[in-house]
């Protein structure tokens, strides 16, 4: 009779003996480190705001505790206090509860890296866990996905770190959200992960070769994801965190692992899910279409009348067309609650109302005649008779005078006042923090909520509210709807997402990048890394030589630098090639003769060739060396004839192969250029010579 | 203290038992059987009673009117709990009705006379203290859990009573007790089983594969063929997941097809139902009668756009009106849905049906 919350979790462990002991762990980030929500996050964290009348991270919680979660680690950074009432208060610190809630503050958390590096510093984990937001909504059951993910880790010994939740919904589903949109290139077999990138709107996306000639058969690339923010991981995932100190979120880490992906061997896998329900609130839009989606039951057994967080007195019931109605809730004579309804606990509603599609907090009350359509209000919200609101939010303590009307996508923040006889237009934000405060406060850091505000201002500013905007009695003061002075690329950063101005190019189209042999650059992840790495390349070689190092010594220096500046192995030697044929040039300028030039190349390229043979080991890279040697030469027409010189040295010292070099030369030609190049004389000969001592079996071979 | 200890491990027990509860179902009903439900109630009904605090049968009963309400708030649809609930609540009455000495017959009997001259059985009547009373309890709680253990093959024994060679039984969807029933009587007598698969969670399939692999003959089809084929069949065996306090059922959906289906052709309808599934609830309660799932079965989140502009309702019960139906089969015999309210009376004391 076993009857206990992990009780699903020991039945799926039972095959892997090892671990059965260890509890489960889960990190709860219950910070956005962003200020989507701004205006109404500056009074209450993110984590904490009401999604059908219950605080977010309580849905987060209630999904870790139903995988079978034994131990939740919750980070907070902005209003920890807050927060951290909120749980104590909570079933969550119950003695009794079945998942053991540890909050953790710190004012430094700037993000999800962060955290994860305090994690590591005090050891907290020590198996693998479960990373979520908290702003998290879903009802996933995870525990397939973490057995995939063990038996991974136990079959190919700890090489995959992450397998992330993704759940399957088709572009245009209302709940995907346009700034997590996601584009995932994956192997079909073993749900690895090749390459991963937002699709941010955009029309056409790149795709790296390396994906296509993976060597697995089968691979799919994927639009019809909706990234779920859960993440499982293995304790390797915050050690790469601290390794890595410039990850700041889950997308530089992925983004990261994929591309030093056969330096470190860590991989990232995928788990895709069709059952249940999966999505973060990272946006009003998000809000407004996970809330609808809760009404409408789609997070079963998540659902209001359920009162999962075990609070006396919030329960209600639910009747036909999804209307919940909480206790003590009174409804004037002609009023109507049409569909997907939620009313909260003693709240009073006038006569001839219309409501649908709306959630209504406790203890709110609402005066005669009015219509709510997608509207969202928190508690104690006050409406007066005739008003009319659409798809907006209303948060605590708002007030609406007579004859209001709020249009789609209006924000009332904390406290506002807004009226009477006014029409609020499209995407208005009110809040009762004046914007320059904000504007000030954004010289420090943009990434997070949490910046302290400065009261004083507060106080000068008080009269000065623009009875033109929020009406004879109202307070409060208009946001701009939209903040374009955040220099951040992605594209709106308004609170209701990209909703506000609709983009007609949002149907991106994927195509793959076609590429031949000089795909030299598409590849690469910025030109002026690359640039960078070329130039650092060159001072160690450089340094090298004058300091006489070892080649080892050498390669270590390149290989580090090549983490530094996130550069693919590939491109190291091509760059390496390109740095050490130009060195003479480097050195003695380019009005070398090529006499000169072959004679300072051919010691150096002796004295390196350690180095080129760590790097050149395949035969895809003996071809890429060779049409990085081809490209240079082509660059530096005047001096053809040395490549045969330098083909032939790169030979003998075994540094190139004779199949590599006649594949290169029977099947590179892609333009007149490079065909021109070939009918070089030196180079036939060369290549004939080469072809004969095939012929003549290996003892020619040298 | 171990006093203490003791307390903190039954409330762990019951928190944890209400959190089952509240996740119960992802969607295709309740993960366990009812029986098993049922069982599992009582047991912690039963550890309520040995390690709880209480002097008196008055406090045991406050002690359990109290959980079992909140497990019944937990998940209103499973109505086996709170069956079990005033299963043992109407136990303690008859084990202190005993310890004092008043034969039960006397206490149980209501008359006209009684109603009006006394207010029933009051509470402060049960406050006298006897030392025997915990122990008895719990011996009639094991008395009921054996009895619990029995249901299936109780109903499974009557099995050759009602299928007769070479007839065609249709049933819908999956039940514990159906299949028990159907596969005793497969042991002596040769019979074909149609099952309706019962969409959207097609519990149907499950059901045939289970009737198939113990030797019987079985047809799974669609349920929009359930009229079609129905002409066809001699008996109607279904289970439930509640039996009302009229004789109708809360079964589950497309139940009420299958018996309107059976009512057109005649054919009779049998209800294979244990006693814990009786319930004193009528089916005007609406609030907590229906149970409506996640609406993923009938049109799946990867439909996209559509979803945002329709409303898409899965519920999982159907009501069936008592008159469709021909007879139901406890553990304790064949009995009409007439009949229900008599055995209502003699498992539930009256003032326990509203806990």
């Amino acid at each position: 009779m076993s009857s206990r919350g992990g009780k699903q979790k020991k039945g799926n462990v039972t095959s892997e003996q090892e671990e059965e002991e260890q509890p489960l762990q889960a990190v709860l980030v219950a910070d956005s480190f962003n200020r989507r929500f701004f205006p109404i996050s500056k009074d209450q964290p993110r984590a904490l705001l009401p999604l059908g009348n219950v605080a977010m991270i309580d849905y987060t919680l209630e999904f870790l505790t139903s995988t079978g979660v034994q131990e939740t680690f919750v980070f907070c950074c902005w209003m920890s206090n807050k927060i951290k009432d909120h749980l104590l208060k909570s079933k969550w610190c119950r003695p009794t509860s079945p998942n053991v809630v540890h909050i953790i503050t710190s004012d430094l958390y700037r993000s999800l890296g962060d955290v994860l590096r305090d994690v590591d510093a005090k050891n907290l984990v020590r198996n693998d866990f479960i990373l979520v937001y908290g702003d998290v909504v879903s009802n996933i059951d995870v525990s397939q996905a973490l057995q995939e993910h063990r038996h991974r880790r136990k079959v190919d010994k700890n090489i995959s770190v992450m397998t992330m939740v993704f759940k399957e919904s088709s572009p245009g589903h209302k709940s995907r959200c346009e700034e997590d949109d996601v584009i995932v290139a994956m192997d079909s077999k073993s749900k690895r992960v090749l390459h991963y990138q937002k699709t941010q709107g955009l029309k056409k996306l790149q795709f790296p070769m390396n994906i296509f000639q993976h060597g697995s058969d089968e691979f799919e690339v994927r639009h019809d994801l909706l990234d779920c923010h859960i993440s499982i991981c293995s304790p390797q995932v915050a050690e790469l965190f601290t390794d890595n100190f410039d990850y700041q979120t889950r997308s530089d880490f992925v983004r990261g692992i994929l591309v030093n992906e056969e330096i470190l061997g860590n991989q990232i896998h995928l788990y895709v899910t069709q059952d249940g329900y999966g999505a973060r609130v990272s946006n009003l839009q998000m809000y407004d279409s996970v809330s609808s989606d809760m009404v409408r039951r789609w997070v079963y057994p998540l659902t209001p009348e359920a009162n999962f967080t075990d609070q006396q007195g919030q329960g209600c019931t639910h009747s036909r067309h999804n209307v919940y109605r909480g206790a003590e809730v009174s409804l004037g004579q002609g009023s109507q609650m049409e569909e997907n309804v939620l009313i909260g606990r003693d709240t009073s509603i006038g006569a001839n109302c219309r409501i649908s599609n709306s959630v209504i907090g406790n203890n709110c009350t609402i005066g005669d005649n009015v219509v709510l359509d997608r509207a969202y209000m928190w508690n104690n919200v006050h409406i007066s008779s005739n008003v009319e609101i659409h798809q907006s939010v209303v948060c605590d303590g708002a007030v609406v005078k007579e004859a209001v009307r709020l249009n789609k996508q209006c924000v009332l923040a904390y406290n506002v006042v807004i009226g009477p006889n006014l029409s609020l237009p499209e995407g208005t934000v009110v809040s009762m923090h004046h914007p320059e405060e904000e504007e000030e406060d954004d010289d420090d850091e943009f990434l997070s909520d949490d910046q302290e505000v400065g009261h004083s201002k507060d106080k000068t500013r008080q009269k000065a509210f623009n009875p033109a905007e929020v009406g004879p009695e109202g307070k409060g003061y208009i946001w701009k709807a939209s903040m374009d002075d955040t220099e951040d690329e992605e594209l709106a950063q308004c609170l209701w997402g990209l909703v506000l101005n609709p983009d007609p190019e949002s149907d991106s189209e994927s195509e793959a990048s076609e590429e031949s042999q000089d795909h030299s650059r598409s590849v690469s992840p910025e030109i002026d890394d690359v640039n960078a790495f070329q130039l650092e390349v060159l001072g160690t070689l450089q340094r090298g030589l004058e300091e006489n190092i070892v080649c080892d010594n050498l390669v270590l220096e390149i290989n580090s630098l090549k983490y530094a500046y996130n550069i693919t192995l590939k491109e190291v030697m091509q760059i390496l090639t390109r740095v050490v044929l130009e060195y003479p040039f480097q050195q003695q300028g380019t009005q070398l003769t090529t006499l000169q030039y072959t004679g300072s190349l051919l010691p150096l390229l002796k004295t390196w060739s350690p180095v080129f043979k760590n790097y050149i080991k395949r035969p895809q890279d003996h071809l890429d060396c060779l049409s990085a040697v081809e490209e240079l030469f082509l660059e530096q027409d005047t001096h053809q004839t040395a490549m045969v010189k330098v083909l032939m040295k790169m030979y003998q010292l075994e540094i190139l192969e004779e199949e590599a070099i006649l594949k290169w030369f029977s099947t590179g030609a892609t333009n007149d250029k490079s065909r021109q190049l070939r009918k070089n004389q030196g180079l036939q000969k060369f290549i004939k010579w080469l072809e004969e001592a095939e012929d003549e079996s290996s003892e020619e071979g040298e | 203290m171990p006093g203490a200890d003791k307390e903190t491990a039954i409330t762990e027990r019951i928190e944890a038992f209400l959190a089952d509860l509240k996740r119960g179902g992802s969607g295709t009903g309740p993960l366990r059987g009812s029986g098993e439900m049922a069982r599992e109630t009582t047991y912690l009904l039963r550890r309520i009673t040995a390690q709880a605090r209480w002097s008196s049968a008055g406090d045991l009963m406050e002690i359990i009117r109290n959980e079992g309400r909140r497990m019944t708030a937990a998940q209103p649809s499973e109505t086996t709990v709170g069956n079990m609930v005033r299963r043992v609540l109407k136990i303690i009455r008859e084990e202190y009705a005993r310890s004092r000495g008043s034969s039960e017959e006397t206490e149980q009997q209501e008359s006209l006379h009684k109603l009006l001259t006394s207010g029933g059985l009051s509470e402060e009547n049960f406050r006298q203290q006897f030392v025997h009373l915990k122990a008895n309890v719990i011996e009639a709680i094991n008395e009921l859990l054996t009895e619990l253990d029995g249901t299936t093959d109780n109903i499974a024994m009557q099995a050759l009573e009602h299928i007769h060679s070479n007839e065609v039984i249709m049933t819908v969807g999956r039940s514990r007790t159906v299949e028990a029933f159907l596969k005793d009587a497969a042991r002596k007598r040769k019979f074909h089983v149609i099952v309706a698969e019962c969409a959207p969670f097609c519990q149907g399939h499950e059901m045939a594969t289970g009737l198939s692999k113990a030797g019987i003959e079985t047809t799974v089809i669609a349920d929009a063929a359930i009229f079609a084929v129905m002409s066809r069949v001699n008996k109607v065996i279904i289970g439930t997941q509640t039996v009302l306090a009229n004789g109708g059922l809360r079964a589950v959906n497309g139940a009420h097809s299958v018996a309107l289906a059976a009512r057109h052709h005649s054919t009779p309808l049998i209800i294979c139902a244990p006693m814990f599934k009786l319930s004193p609830q009528f089916p005007n309660e609406e609030d907590t009668f229906h149970k409506f799932v996640s609406p993923h079965e009938m049109l799946p989140f990867t439909a996209g756009e559509i979803l945002s502009k329709v409303n898409v309702h899965c519920p999982v019960f159907d009501y069936v009106p008592p008159e469709l139906i021909t007879l139901f089969i406890s553990n304790i015999g064949g009995n009409a849905p007439s009949y229900i309210y008599r055995l209502m009376s003699e498992l539930y004391h009256p003032e326990d049906h509203e806990l």
